[in-house]
């Protein structure tokens, strides 16, 4: 294969964000008509990458070769002129319009302005039909099942002459049956000669689909794999730059009390399905589930940012109904939620104002900021986590990722809660702040603080968790002690599918 | 001081100078006392809509609640009614308004704009029609008319310092206080910031919010004492109008983001110095008065232009330190 | 005094449909009067200004006789204006005074108006529309008399500063066109065909100097920033004059602070209680009066006259001059005590 002369080349590809070193020196070939896998864990920079190719970003350095002459792709238009497309986890289709409206949006086909709608439903029925999807042209995009409307994204592409298609996490919310469908596209695809980037976080996938594997870590080229080569264990290895073994070390400790007990909750986005569970003094509870299985929302619930609808929830055995989170941060219960910008941090205060923001109510003097206990807590936090920051006064904006949610967890920290909820506790965050996250989860527990996780990634949940919860479209749909716990059990229960467990 | 406050208080030297130099009665105490005392009214209004402004809203009723506690109280002195508690009710109804805005725009969810537009024409409305919208003027009513518009000189000179200008002082010192040195103004700038990160902190960010629109009306109700005694005579259809819009342009141009999250009360001060300052410039320099508004226009654009590029460049050092 | 002035408006444009409204109409209304003439006095705002016209209809309307007005005050400018104006005709009314928001503009709605009642207009005319007659003031002529009260204040001469909203209007340029004239001594101009003099321009005669004019968009506090600055640039300034209604007691108010009443004339436009108290005092030399009741007044008689078939109140010209009263100490109080008459009797609704 490596005879036939590259279909695109990225050449010591670099990319500098305000305050993270996205990208550097990574290098990256893709053949004519294969599927190259590109896996890592968040923040190695593989989105970054996707979107340079797509002309989203432009590379601070190297160069990109197509067809064996440089290129400077500068916006998107420009990517799909060279045949790039990519398509995004989130679809960026209109819901409102139909599927042909959708596929031509941007690219209609017109006389004096106005719209060839008979030309546009004809060739976007040739495209359908290429996808296997099986609809009228005219069916709204807000009819469609997501599985579909990313097929929609694909003739897309396929309607502007796509010859290498992007995929990033495709199946993150898609069910087993949709997912099939599409890797039967993929590979149909495939045969007509188009080039995939594949990316995806699901190993699994990864082995099945993919011709080539290159794997990020930290913005740089870890190693590829290719045919035999790509295992489960390999690509781990690569990803995490040692065992698995080593990186995640649980050590189970004694369970204590009871701290929460949930009896019959029910939350507002899933009004009609009841959640039981219990957590006990000391454990490190996983819940894993899809995109959309309602595990943030049981976490938000919790944590009072949407009140419960019904049910009942007990802490160390006394009511808790918080209205707000104010209710359940002053019973010991908080939260450091997925989206860390948005919900965790005040992103344009220093690192003193919010590791204080919460804990200001308790240190006031009548009203007033008590600045030194204020400077002592910043401090404090800064040494304990070892928070990477110039001084206290840094704005939390400028810190990477994994200090960011350093500041997060020193916030709460800083309350002696009970109950610590982590929503993708490591989301976006290098290996190294990873590892002392998980010293930290594990040292909070082993103090006696009882521990809620939700994660996506798979090794994370299998690495942490005392016990896993799976959760399916708003329900909890197994329980999986340590002994059984394994990805084949935790995927069949996410995806509805109850027998396996 | 932060950044942004020097570069207001520059552009205030600026057109300090050019304005002296080209008219040497400008620094006169004569005109040195109506610049502070007109700075100091616009001022109070900056403060309270900065509040505002601080949370990522907007209050645009300022100037018909000046004109509706204006019509009153002319009413309340035809009436004679006791001027204190008269003053006493005012204030009382300026809060009673900021409450309302408060809970329709937390509660009811109505966008602030949308409010308090409308509290712009209802209050305007009701000031023409509690007054059958007749001109009325204030008899002196001795005690209140120098505790609102008093002056004391300066030794001999012809400087004197007007009330609004103590009002100022002690309102200025209070909201600098509450915004830097208390718990609920480091909250209302994390809620002006990101009110989604202030809430899941535990902040009740409703309750902070609605206390933003109350200071905001109050201090438009001490601007309205302030105004009336200063014209000794409300015209209830234009008493106040516009006045909201110097008072936001103040509290933008003094450092106060439309985006929420950032106030500074000095700056807010100097920048309502700064408009007062370009209408006296105008005057003495002897520009035409039509262009006034598009001075005013510009200077407040180039401020807040050039507070953008500024924090800008900041920020790609700031980042590229890293 | 005053000089005598000839007027002739010249006809811009003016297209009369003559006779064919007046004549048949008239068969129902004329004779005896069981039935009252029902007409409508618009005004173009809110404004005290109106209620002191409004005063003069209700006046009119009892003296009279034979006719039955309703008042209505525009709240919402042009388009309110109309619609009033349109729900009149579908009552069926007779006769419709109005002082038409946006004169030109409204040229074909105002003829749709006169082709089915009997149209005037007061305060500010509509000169291309069919109306049967204007009722209004000159006021180049008042301003030319505004200027002779300042040299009544200031005889020896002196600095003078004029205030006022807006200049866009055109009653404030002929105003302030007819105090400088005066001032100047320079011939009289016509109605309809007076040049202006720029606005930044400081304009000397040999006894008077007009140093400034300043507008303050009726805003309040501009109006007496204004009249500061005014005293703090011009250290000699003899006399300021107010041509809106707001400006006089604003500058009496500045020049209070600064310590120079009296030092400082003040000449001023229309009735302000301000104002008077002022001239009362000394303080102010005097102010030209619209006697705006006149405008209410006349308007009916007008009108009733029209609807009763008689014609003859309408000149050649169609243009009633209803003038104006020099107010100083001398006639003040003969003055204001007719204007809280008539304020009285304008702040009752309807």
């Amino acid at each position: 294969m490596s005879e036939a002369p590259p279909l695109l080349k990225a050449l010591a590809i670099g990319k500098q964000f305000p305050g993270v070193r996205a990208l550097h020196d990574v290098n990256l070939t893709l053949f004519q008509g294969e599927v190259l896998s590109l896996v890592g864990e968040n923040g190695a920079g593989k989105s970054t990458m996707m979107k340079i190719l797509a002309g989203i970003h432009l590379p601070d350095e190297g160069a990109i070769e197509l067809d064996g002459d440089f290129v400077e792709i500068s916006n998107v238009r420009e990517a799909q002129k060279y045949g790039i497309a990519l398509i995004h986890q989130e679809l960026n289709l209109s819901d409102n319009l139909d599927i042909a409206a959708n596929i031509f949006l941007g690219n209609e086909p017109h006389k004096s302005g106005i719209i060839d709608r008979n030309r546009i439903h004809k060739e976007s029925a040739q495209f359908l039909k290429r996808v296997g999807l099986e609809f009228s042209t005219d069916t709204l995009v807000a009819d469609l099942t997501i599985g579909h409307q990313q097929l929609v994204e694909i003739s897309k592409a396929l309607s502007v002459d796509a010859r290498i298609i992007i995929m990033d996490e495709p199946t993150s919310s898609l069910s087993q049956k949709e997912s099939e469908k599409l890797f039967e596209v993929i590979q149909d695809l495939k045969s007509q000669g188009i080039s995939i980037i594949y990316i995806s976080h699901r190993l699994g996938e990864v082995i099945n689909l993919s011709d080539r594997v290159v794997v990020l870590r930290d913005g740089e080229n870890a190693g590829e794999l290719v045919g035999d080569e790509i295992t489960h264990d390999a690509m781990v290895k690569l990803m995490v730059g040692r065992d698995l073994s080593q990186f995640y070390n649980r050590k189970v400790t004694k369970l204590g009390e009871e701290i929460l007990e949930v009896k019959g909750l029910r939350t507002p986005p899933y009004p009609n399905n009841e959640i039981s569970f219990s957590v006990r003094s000391g454990e490190i509870l996983g819940i894993a589930g899809l995109v959309g299985a309602g595990r943030t929302e049981l976490l938000q619930t919790i944590f009072g940012v949407t009140p419960a609808v019904g049910g009942m929830m007990k802490l160390k055995g006394k009511k808790l109904m918080p209205k707000n989170s104010l209710d359940a941060i002053d019973s010991g219960v908080v939260l450091a939620p997925e989206d860390r910008k948005r919900h965790g941090l005040v992103l344009e205060m220093n690192v003193r104002e919010n590791t204080s923001l919460a804990r200001l109510r308790r240190d006031q003097k009548v009203g007033m900021i008590d600045f030194k206990i204020e400077a002592e807590l910043a401090d404090k936090t800064i040494k304990d986590l070892k928070i990477k920051t110039p001084h206290s006064d840094q704005i939390v904006q400028y810190l990477s990722g994994g200090n960011q949610q350093k500041v997060v967890l020193g916030k709460w920290l800083s309350m002696s809660p009970s109950l610590l909820l982590l929503d993708e506790p490591t989301r976006g965050i290098d290996i190294g702040s990873k590892q002392e996250i998980y010293k930290l989860m594990e040292d909070l527990a082993a103090s006696g603080v009882a521990v809620i996780f939700v994660s996506s990634e798979m090794e994370e949940v299998l690495g942490m968790a005392d016990r896993v919860l799976v959760m399916h479209e708003g329900s909890i749909t197994g329980e999986l002690s340590r002994e059984k716990l394994n990805e084949e059990a935790i995927m069949q229960l996410a995806t509805g599918n109850k027998a396996a467990a | 001081m932060n950044k942004n406050t020097i570069g207001i208080l520059s552009l205030f030297i600026l057109i300090f100078g050019f304005t002296w130099y080209s008219n040497e009665n400008f620094v006169n105490g004569y005109n040195m006392t109506n610049l502070v005392k007109w700075s100091s009214l616009y001022a109070i209004m900056g403060i309270g809509v900065a509040f505002v402004i601080i949370t990522g809203g907007i209050d645009l009723s300022i100037g018909s609640v000046i004109g509706l506690v204006a019509s009153i109280l002319a009413l309340a002195i035809k009436y004679e009614w006791n001027p204190t508690l008269t003053v006493v009710l005012l204030l009382g109804l300026s809060i009673v308004i900021g409450l309302m805005h408060g809970l329709l725009i937390t509660k009811v969810k109505l966008q602030p704009f949308v409010v308090t537009l409308c509290g712009l024409l209802f209050y305007r409305g009701i000031s023409r029609w509690l007054t059958d919208n007749q001109t009325m003027q204030y008899p002196d009513t001795e005690g209140l008319d120098s505790f609102f518009s008093g002056k004391v000189s300066l030794a001999d000179s012809s400087f004197a310092l007007a009330s609004p200008f103590f009002f100022l002082v002690l309102i200025a010192i209070m909201a600098a206080f509450f915004l830097n040195r208390t718990i609920w103004g480091r909250y209302l700038l994390a809620l002006g910031n990101n009110e989604d990160g202030a809430r899941y902190s535990g902040i009740q960010t409703d309750r902070l919010k609605i206390t933003a629109y109350v200071i905001c009306s109050f201090l438009a109700g001490v601007s309205g004492l302030l105004f009336a005694y200063e014209l000794d005579s409300v015209q209830p259809a234009q008493t106040g109008e516009f006045y909201e819009l110097y008072a936001i342009a103040a509290a933008v141009l003094g450092g106060c983001s439309l985006r929420g999250g950032q106030g500074a009360i000095f700056g807010v001060i100097i920048a309502a110095a700064v408009i007062r300052l370009l209408r006296n410039s105008i005057n003495l320099v002897g520009i035409s008065t039509h262009l006034e508004f598009s001075i005013i226009g510009l200077v407040i654009l180039g401020g807040v232009t050039a507070d953008e590029l500024i924090k800008r460049i900041v920020a790609k050092r700031r980042s590229s330190k890293n | 005094m005053i000089k005598k002035l000839t007027f002739i408006v010249t006809a811009l444009a003016v297209v009369f449909i003559t006779g064919c409204g007046s004549n048949s109409n008239n068969s129902t209304d004329g004779g005896d009067n069981k039935t009252k003439h029902k007409i409508a006095y618009v005004t173009n705002g809110i404004d005290p200004f109106w209620d002191l016209c409004a005063a003069g209809v209700r006046q009119a309307e009892s003296e009279l006789g034979g006719v039955e007005c309703e008042i209505h005050f525009p709240t919402k400018g042009l388009a309110d204006q109309k619609s009033i104006m349109e729900s009149l005709m579908a009552k069926g009314i007779a006769g419709i005074a109005v002082s038409p928001v946006d004169a030109d503009g409204q040229t074909k709605f105002l003829n749709e108006i006169a082709s089915q009642t009997k149209l005037i207009t007061h305060d500010a005319d509509a000169p291309k529309s069919d109306r049967l007659v204007y009722i209004g003031t000159d006021n180049y002529k008042a301003g030319r008399a505004l200027g002779q009260l300042v040299k009544g204040a200031i005889p020896d001469g002196g600095e003078v500063a004029i205030f006022v909203g807006r200049l866009e209007q055109l009653n404030a340029r002929q105003r302030r066109q007819g105090v400088i004239d005066e001032l100047l001594d320079r011939p009289s101009q016509t109605l309809g065909q007076i040049k202006f003099d720029e606005v930044a321009k400081v304009f000397k005669g040999e006894k008077y100097t007009i140093v400034d004019t300043r507008t303050d968009n009726f805003v309040m506090d501009a109006a007496k920033s204004n009249a500061e600055d005014a005293i703090t640039k011009y250290e000699n300034l003899a006399c300021m004059v107010g041509l809106f209604a707001y400006n006089p007691p604003r500058c009496l108010q500045a020049i209070k602070e600064a310590g120079k009443l009296g030092k400082i004339k003040v000449c001023g436009f229309d009735e302000d209680d301000g104002l008077l108290q002022a001239i009362k005092d000394g303080h102010a030399y005097g102010t030209i009066s619209q006697q705006p009741w006149n405008y209410g007044y006349q308007s009916v008689k007008v009108l009733k006259s029209i609807l009763d078939g008689d014609n003859s109140l309408i000149p050649p010209n169609k243009f009633i001059d209803l003038g104006y009263k020099s107010v100083t100490a001398k006639n003040i109080d003969s003055f204001w005590s007719e204007k809280k008459k008539m304020a009285a009797l304008g702040a009752k609704k309807d």
